[in-house]
């Protein structure tokens, strides 16, 4: 066999994508959210001055998303997206790749008050050595109503900068929607601290309420992981039925961006009633019960309060 | 153990290390599975610098399809009736945030599966599945198993013999419908059958039934007389519905498919000189691309998702903005070779190893090399015998250094996500792209 190179030409042809930017003719920003509920925050704060793109829309789950080459061109287009961060858009990376965007790609969640996540690490065995792989942080952000208001003023800050114009209007709409997020989390402390405390704890599909569990009280056990991007084991869910027993759990929900079959098995397994649908990662439709951020918050609270009520 | 250690470097994102322990390194390795079109023998090249790995010797010549995870190449010997199961010595394991990568020898794991006159190869959620036409079933099983060397093959029938294929999912597969009066004609459709042989809903119809693909979660499947049908999986099960031809499209039929990775889209044939870029959720779903010349081959890039490769009869690799729907460039790798002629005489085929794309070319007994990115021919690796089909594995990882590691809980916040997260150890041309490495997308 003869392996030979030949000699590199001189001329190296790239192709990059120019970005279509029009905000200066439309007079709006073009924004991507990769997600519904950043898609709503970006709303929220952009008014009638941002076009939105939203990548995993309503009921969509960004953990296992796959993009499409249509996203790839509103990248392209953007002048601004917005991310979770936190290893919660897997697919981020390379679709940013792939569409040349020459957007600022912003991480809503910096500075947020994250959870370090010490279930999010597991061991190999490589020989006689041990290695740990730490996932290190939960990425779940936006179930606490506190972390939300950071998200609007990263998002805000965001537009002004790309937007300076239209900055008065980001900050006077961030600053009444955080008015609006301070009025709910009063709401939560109100009707969590109506629970009694031996009821407030509750199963779910995947780790998605660990920051609704630290900042509001109600304790969420799961089979899965953080990421539904893994299946429960049959161990996964044993463990839990022990867990559920020895917690006294009061009720089981399905979530909306899961399959709602392993928590029904896990209900029947545990003799508790379903009590309904909570929204984690993913706002509902517009017809359905959490179309938005703030209802979406209210769904689950008072999904979670009828559940967990005293018969 | 044979690595190669392309590059290494501290990297931030690795361990607070113990007293007297080694840096972990970032460690590349691609490989390069080629069979010979007359020869029943399968040569491993190592893609980074083109030396031979090893040479298996197997049943029959064959057409090569590679697992998902890329742990395992497939060599299906259709007229010696056996699929044999190779691992390729590379393996991954995805952190989120990492992949670590552990490389060793390839070697042959065992595992052959028999029939007659095995055809498509699909694998799916885990499962794959080896249709043997000469039969009308396929034998399924797992990676797992094939690794190991041994399976308990779970046998899917459909009735009587064609060239069919099987699709699986979780407690179902779908399954091609022969066609009724003769099946030795294409299938007529498809149906569902639950895992004690009984049928699920209705038949779907898809008169000329060929050719699937998998992008992500769906699975495409091709061709229908009126366009394709997308099965999308619902709780592990499929749906199927039908992606029919919109009025403004000529004549034409998908026959052939691979699925993007990075991107959800597949990548069809259409006619000799077209192909389709075919988006099921899109509002125009097919877009068609004319090439100069007649398709030979085409491949998905999944380094570079936005890019596909398409080779012509003229001996050009054209390749192809997904995003665009344009051909980017183009540029001329071998002397012609003319689709006149048996569907099944020895033409080029291509593969994507890192930042490398090569084409066999068989009557030269050569691989071009082309740089992804110039797009110019850089190299070529001459192989005896008659080269044909190719599949690719590999990508970069991490290998952990000698000491008791503890990954570094106490990152900052505002540490880098610009990472690649997905890798690149999936060069993915989605090895259920068969019938096209066949290429046996004519009408049967």
């Amino acid at each position: 066999m003869i392996y030979r190179w030949l000699k590199h030409a001189s001329i190296c042809t790239v192709i990059t994508l120019a970005p279509q930017i029009a905000w200066a003719q439309q007079a709006s920003l073009n924004v991507v959210a990769t997600f519904s509920i950043l898609g709503d925050f970006a709303q929220e704060v952009g008014g009638d001055r941002i076009a939105l793109t939203t990548l995993v829309g309503a009921d969509g789950d960004a953990h296992v998303y796959e993009p499409r080459p249509a996203d790839a061109v509103a990248l392209a287009r953007a002048d601004v997206v917005l991310q979770n961060g936190l290893l919660f858009e897997g697919f981020l990376t390379r679709l940013v790749q792939a569409s040349g965007t020459s957007a600022e790609i912003v991480e809503v969640s910096q500075g947020a008050d994250i959870l370090d996540d010490p279930q999010g690490g597991h061991y190999h065995y490589y020989g006689d050595r041990t290695v740990f792989h730490a996932a290190p942080y939960d990425p779940h952000a936006w179930q606490s109503v506190a972390n939300a208001k950071v998200y609007v003023e990263n998002i805000a800050q965001a537009f002004c900068a790309v937007d300076a114009q239209g900055c008065s209007t980001y900050t006077a709409n961030a600053q009444d929607y955080i008015d609006e997020l301070a009025a709910l989390e009063d709401e939560i402390r109100a009707q969590i601290a109506a629970i009694p405390e031996d009821r407030r704890v509750v199963v779910v599909a995947h780790d998605a309420f660990r920051y609704f569990q630290r900042d509001y009280g109600i304790t969420f056990l799961s089979p899965q992981g953080v990421s539904t991007d893994s299946e429960a084991s049959a161990a996964d869910v044993a463990s839990l039925i022990r867990e559920i027993r020895a917690q006294n759990a009061s009720a089981v929900f399905a979530e909306n961006i899961s399959d709602s079959r392993l928590v029904e098995q896990i209900a029947h397994e545990a003799g508790l009633e379903l009590g309904g649908t909570l929204y984690s990662d993913a706002l509902s439709g517009p017809d359905g019960p959490a179309p938005t951020y703030l209802e979406m918050i209210r769904h689950n609270l008072s999904t979670i309060s009828a559940a967990l009520a005293v018969d | 153990m044979k690595m190669f250690l392309l590059r290494s470097s501290a990297l931030a994102l690795v361990a607070s290390m113990a007293g007297g322990a080694f840096a972990d390194e970032e460690v590349t390795a691609w490989r390069l599975f080629v069979s010979d079109h007359g020869q029943a023998v399968v040569t491993v090249l190592d893609a980074v610098n083109g030396n031979v790995i090893d040479t298996f010797d197997i049943d029959g010549p064959a057409s090569l399809y590679r697992s998902d995870s890329g742990e395992t190449v497939f060599a299906v010997q259709g007229s010696a009736g056996a699929v044999t199961a190779i691992s390729t010595g590379i393996a991954f394991d995805d952190h989120g945030d990492h992949a670590d990568i552990d490389v060793s020898q390839p070697g042959l794991t065992g595992l052959v599966v028999t029939g007659e006159r095995p055809s498509h190869f699909v694998e799916n959620r885990g499962q794959y599945a080896a249709f043997f036409d000469g039969e009308g079933l396929a034998r399924v099983f797992t990676e797992t198993d094939a690794l190991a060397g041994a399976s308990e093959l779970r046998e899917v029938d459909s009735g009587a013999p064609h060239h069919g294929a099987v699709i699986p999912f979780d407690t179902s597969d779908i399954v091609s419908i022969p066609h009724p009066e003769d099946p030795s004609n294409a299938p007529v459709g498809v149906r569902i059958l639950d895992r004690d042989g009984n049928q699920i809903g209705d038949d779907y119809e898809c008169v000329g039934m060929h050719g699937e693909a998998v992008s992500g979660n769906l699975v495409a499947i091709g061709g229908c007389a009126d366009g394709i049908l997308i099965v999308r999986s619902s709780g592990g099960e499929p749906v199927i519905e039908p992606l029919t031809f919109t009025d403004r499209l000529p004549q034409g039929r998908v026959s052939t498919l691979i699925g993007g990775r990075g991107l959800q889209y597949f990548l069809g044939n259409f006619d000799a000189s077209t192909v389709s870029i075919i988006e099921a959720d899109a509002e125009e779903p097919f877009r068609l691309v004319e090439l100069p010349t007649r398709r030979v081959h085409f491949a998905v890039d999944n380094v570079r998702a936005r890019f596909a490769y398409v080779f012509t009869e003229d001996g050009q690799l054209h390749q192809l903005d997904i995003i665009s729907g344009d051909i980017a460039q183009s540029v001329r790798v071998t002397g012609p070779y003319s689709m006149d002629g048996h569907w099944s005489d020895p033409r080029p085929r291509v593969a994507v190893a890192g930042d490398s794309v090569f084409v066999t070319d068989p009557l030269e007994g050569k691989l071009h090399v082309i740089d992804a990115a110039s797009f110019e021919v850089t190299g070529e690796i001459e192989i005896e015998g008659v080269p044909f089909n190719i599949v690719s594995v590999g990508g970069t990882g991490i290998v952990h250094g000698d000491h008791d590691h503890d990954h570094d809980h106490d990152h900052d916040h505002d540490h880098d996500h610009d990472h690649d997260h997905d890798h690149d150890h999936d060069d993915h041309d989605h090895h259920d792209d068969h019938h096209d490495d066949d290429d046996h997308d004519h009408d049967h």
